[in-house]
């Protein structure tokens, strides 16, 4: 069954040093007629691509290629210019963890902002929070502000947090482990068992390795245009094999 | 609320809505009250010390048009320093909060709007709980008639339509423009003299009062008087009046906020 699918998508976005964010030269360009439309870059480039259930998917490419652009498209966060993206199912973002965290507010009440940001209802979190409390280790500091948190225990309650959902498609953004080796463990484990479980997997990495051995399928992108879509082996050596 | 949301919009839809709103309003809250002796009664502390002020300094001059009685001048004031202080609040800490929220919005899918709608809620919760009762109050002690204290209800209304739809003009405009705030406090600023608060209306030249009708404040201010200090029932016209005003506002905001939206993304 197709989970996703993108029929010739292109973004094309606003480069943001283009842009003047201020209404009073705005103004006075306007007003000498030497107002330019802000350029726009072309960031994908008619990208056609499908995701089947419980594929584990890796996507590769050099910082920049767009890889990133293209799960914000998947979740929603950005619309493509062109083309069209259709997705079935629920889909948790697990990028850069502590996003979500708000410094000045207690670990608890930080755990239902975060929920609730991430599509669970109030009623929901206030049942979860004693598990991610203890999966993340940190019950004692229950209501303490997230400022005074080590940064590692922020790392680990947002991997708590963002991991405790059984969502259809995961992504994962460069994270796949945090906090200490006695945490890491952890953190395997429950990667682990979103890997061996239904869940389809979208993963972001520049760890080759890990591409190769965890992912059936790769696609690797370059300068927003997709090169090469297909097995592991196949799709990292001709990733390499460009890159040098 | 339902104004907010996407035409095929379905129960569900609503409950997100609603606890994304309730979260980022108690955030809010808790992030301005931390470590506050007073907390939300601030809100009320700082009407009520103005209206001192505004006694001690024009007391004297302005009771003669309030029926020489500087109780009533008070009265007046104090009602006038509620509805420009909710206004001022909610509204410019609503300048920045999209942006504010930019890194949640670059990390997860979620309605845009509920940024500005969050900051007004917090400011309506601290307004009715600090001094919507003070204002029951007055209300209750003028007319004795319990009838007036419910009819409260349409001037605060009026205010949260205002008060949303122009967090999200301002809001949306300080996404493209970050030099906004500067212009919209000078706005704040003047909208707040020509509403009259600590003046009596009547000593404004007529041909500059026929301008006051353009203020949004000023049929909520005149709606709040008649129905908290009149001592009567109040006439229905500023209370329709404001609340028109209050759907026309909230429209062109939600308009132009949903019509600007898909360009927020590229520069936050």
């Amino acid at each position: 069954m197709e989970l996703i699918r993108l029929d010739n998508v292109s973004l094309l976005r606003r480069t943001q040093e283009e842009f003047s964010y201020d209404l009073k030269r705005t103004f006075f360009s306007m007003l000498e007629g030497n107002y330019r439309k802000p350029v726009r870059r072309l960031v994908l480039d008619s990208i056609n691509l499908t995701v089947n259930a419980h594929e584990k998917v890796g996507i590769v490419g050099a910082n920049g290629s767009g890889k990133s652009t293209l799960l914000k498209l998947m979740c929603g966060i950005l619309e493509p210019t062109k083309g069209k993206v259709r997705v079935q199912g629920s889909i948790a973002p697990l990028l850069e963890l502590e996003a979500g965290f708000d410094k000045d507010i207690s670990v608890y009440d930080n755990i239902i902002l975060y929920g609730v940001l991430l599509g669970f209802s109030r009623a929901e979190m206030k049942q979860r929070a004693r598990e991610i409390l203890e999966f993340a280790e940190i019950e004692e500091f229950k209501l303490l502000p997230v400022k005074g948190l080590s940064s590692g225990m922020k790392a680990r309650l947002g991997f708590a947090i963002a991991t405790d959902v059984q969502p259809d498609i995961l992504i994962l953004d460069e994270v796949l482990s945090v906090g200490d080796e006695h945490f890491k463990m952890k953190c395997k484990k429950r990667i682990d068992s979103f890997w061996q479980g239904n869940a389809t997997i979208l993963v972001v990495s520049h760890d080759l390795d890990f591409i190769r051995q965890y992912c059936e399928r790769v696609i690797w992108l370059d300068r927003g245009k997709l090169m090469f879509a297909g097995e592991p082996q196949e799709t990292v050596s001709k990733y390499l094999k460009y890159s040098t | 609320m339902a104004l907010s949301l996407p035409g095929n919009a379905t129960w569900e839809d609503f409950r997100r809505y609603w606890d994304l709103v309730y979260v980022l309003s108690a955030r809010h809250l808790k992030v301005r009250y931390r470590g506050s002796f007073l907390g939300i009664y601030w809100s009320v502390l700082n009407p009520l010390v103005m209206t001192g002020l505004y006694a001690a300094i024009f007391g004297n001059i302005f009771a003669t048009y309030y029926d020489n009685s500087l109780l009533n001048y008070m009265l007046a004031a104090f009602t006038g320093l509620t509805v420009i202080n909710l206004y001022s609040t909610a509204t410019i800490q609503s300048v920045n909060i999209v942006v504010w929220g930019s890194p949640l919005l670059n990390k997860i899918r979620l309605p845009v709007s509920v940024f500005p709608v969050s900051m007004v809620m917090a400011n309506m919760f601290q307004f009715i709980a600090g001094v919507v009762p003070v204002l029951a109050i007055v209300t209750l002690f003028t007319s004795k008639n319990p009838l007036n204290v419910l009819l409260l209800v349409f001037p605060i209304l009026s205010m949260f339509l205002l008060c949303v739809g122009v967090a999200f003009l301002v809001s949306a405009l300080y996404v493209f423009f970050r030099d906004l705030p500067n212009f919209y406090e000078v706005i704040v600023f003047v909208l707040g003299l020509s509403t009259p608060i600590f003046y009596p209306p009547t000593i404004v030249p007529p041909n500059l009062r026929q301008f006051l009708v353009f203020n949004p404040l000023y049929p909520i201010l005149e709606s709040l008087r008649d129905i908290a200090i009149s001592g009567t029932l109040p006439a229905p016209y500023p209370i329709v009046h404001s609340l028109l005003n209050g759907v026309l506002v909230l429209s062109v905001g939600w308009l132009c906020f949903q019509r600007w939206r898909s360009q927020f993304m590229d520069l936050l």
